[in-house]
């Protein structure tokens, strides 16, 4: 057991800054709501800081077409934050998929839903 | 054989140490999915894992006669060495306590197993997996009842997440199912053969959260997986007995470094016992602790960080 704990120790002494998967915290629209005015922005909140080009944010409308406005960026006091403009949504149903990759390169994805009604 | 193991350990550690890190990617995803480590039934990724401790607690009858309680302690250290291919390393601590007659306690045999991810759908969460477990004879406690011959136990493994059912039942979609199936091949040719089967059916409130629906679940009631495990040995020759098994419902909670689970264990029949256990499970994301060790491949591999198609593949 002592060998084990030496182990253990030799790994901890590698230790060089704990994070983590970035995780979806919360999104702008809500995840799976329904508004009834067009955002001017999608905003998605992470568990993590990410590195932004290799982080992406895509919002297509419901026939599959990229309608946001490929302006993807990190809000300047919130490296968690990340952000695209869209235009006038039109009603309908909005597909938003990210790839979020935090500062120590862990890699996640998502997809999510909105619907902007009349 | 145990001072090979940690030896053996200490220089993969060392190793690990110098070879810098490309993308980091470990844990169970497979596209939007993450798929836990859960506790009785292992899940189909090769990935780098640090389990530890796992304990669980029974009360059971031994043949024909008193009570006794059962506590076993375990860990287990999985390492991915190529990419989609890993090697894991398992041992387990048991305490007996008998109501009559003398305590005793010991390890059983230290198990070395590996593991190779086939193939791999991220639009459909899915995941197929073959590996090999090796239960080496006579590295464990006699007193406890460890085989003096070893075992092993080809498997194969499985994993499916329901995200890619139609809209209209999205909260059917937080459901995934990861299973295994094996066959014990004992290399004492007088003990039985046995099917060894595993099942985990898993609701993720994560996934709920994050892809279907923002249902305002505080932390960190939308942090947990609430699961059912299915978990069965049946003999198939030589008078290995009837089939035992354990229905063991609970729940994971994901944190930010470390994964918490706890489950009953419910035998599923008279033979496998009257008592209703625990087991209670610490898995800790060695990956998010120390990323420039672990999380990767020992050799080659990892994703692209420049891939720039988010919804992609992970691996």
């Amino acid at each position: 057991m002592k060998k084990l704990l030496l182990a253990l120790l030799c790994c901890l002494a590698g230790l060089d800054g704990a994070y983590a998967h970035a995780f979806l915290d919360h999104a702008d629209p809500r995840v799976g709501s329904v508004i009834h005015a067009s955002p001017a922005e999608v905003k998605i909140w992470f568990t993590e800081k990410l590195i932004l080009p290799f982080s992406d944010v895509k919002v297509v409308d419901a026939a599959g077409n990229e309608i946001d406005k490929r302006d993807k960026r990190l809000d300047p006091a919130n490296g968690a934050l990340l952000i695209v403009s869209v235009p006038a949504l039109k009603p309908g149903r909005y597909t938003v998929t990210w790839r979020a990759t935090a500062v120590d390169t862990h890699v996640t994805h998502g997809t999510f839903t909105f619907a902007v009604s009349p | 054989m145990k001072k090979f193991a940690v030896r053996g350990a200490i220089a993969a550690a060392a190793l690990c140490g110098v070879i810098h890190p490309r993308a980091v990617m470990a844990h169970g995803f497979e596209g939007d999915r993450f798929f836990p480590p859960t506790i009785e039934t292992d899940d189909p990724f090769a990935v780098d894992e640090l389990s530890i401790p796992t304990v669980s607690l029974f009360h059971n009858p031994p043949d024909g006669g008193s009570t006794t309680r059962e506590i076993d302690i375990g860990g287990e250290f999985d390492k991915e060495l190529l990419p989609g291919w890993d090697l894991e390393f398992s041992d387990v601590f048991t305490l007996l306590h008998p109501k009559v007659g003398e305590s005793t306690n010991g390890w059983q045999n230290f198990s070395l197993g590996s593991k190779l991810e086939l193939i791999q759908n991220a639009d459909h969460e899915f995941i197929f997996s073959i590996g090999c477990d090796w239960d080496i004879g006579g590295t464990g406690g006699r007193s406890i009842g460890a085989n003096s011959f070893s075992t092993f136990t080809p498997t194969v493994f499985f994993g499916k997440g329901l995200g890619d059912l139609p809209d209209s039942v999205p909260m059917l979609k937080p459901f995934a199912i990861t299973g295994e199936v094996g066959e014990d091949l004992p290399t004492e040719a007088a003990n039985p053969n046995a099917l060894e089967v595993g099942l985990a059916l898993e609701y993720s409130l994560l996934y709920l959260e994050e892809n279907v629906k923002d249902t305002g679940m505080p932390h960190p009631f939308r942090d947990m997986i609430p699961l059912v495990e299915f978990t069965m040995t049946n003999p198939q020759n030589r008078g290995g007995g009837p089939a035992t098994g354990n229905i063991d419902p609970g729940v994971l909670y994901e944190s930010r470094y470390f994964q918490l689970g706890a489950e009953a264990v419910i035998p599923m029949n008279r033979h496998t016992g009257p008592n209703v256990g625990f087991i209670v499970n610490v898995n800790i994301f060695f990956d998010d602790m120390w990323p420039k060790i672990f999380g990767h491949p020992l050799f080659g591999g990892g994703p692209n960080l420049a891939e720039n198609n988010p919804g992609g593949s992970a691996k």
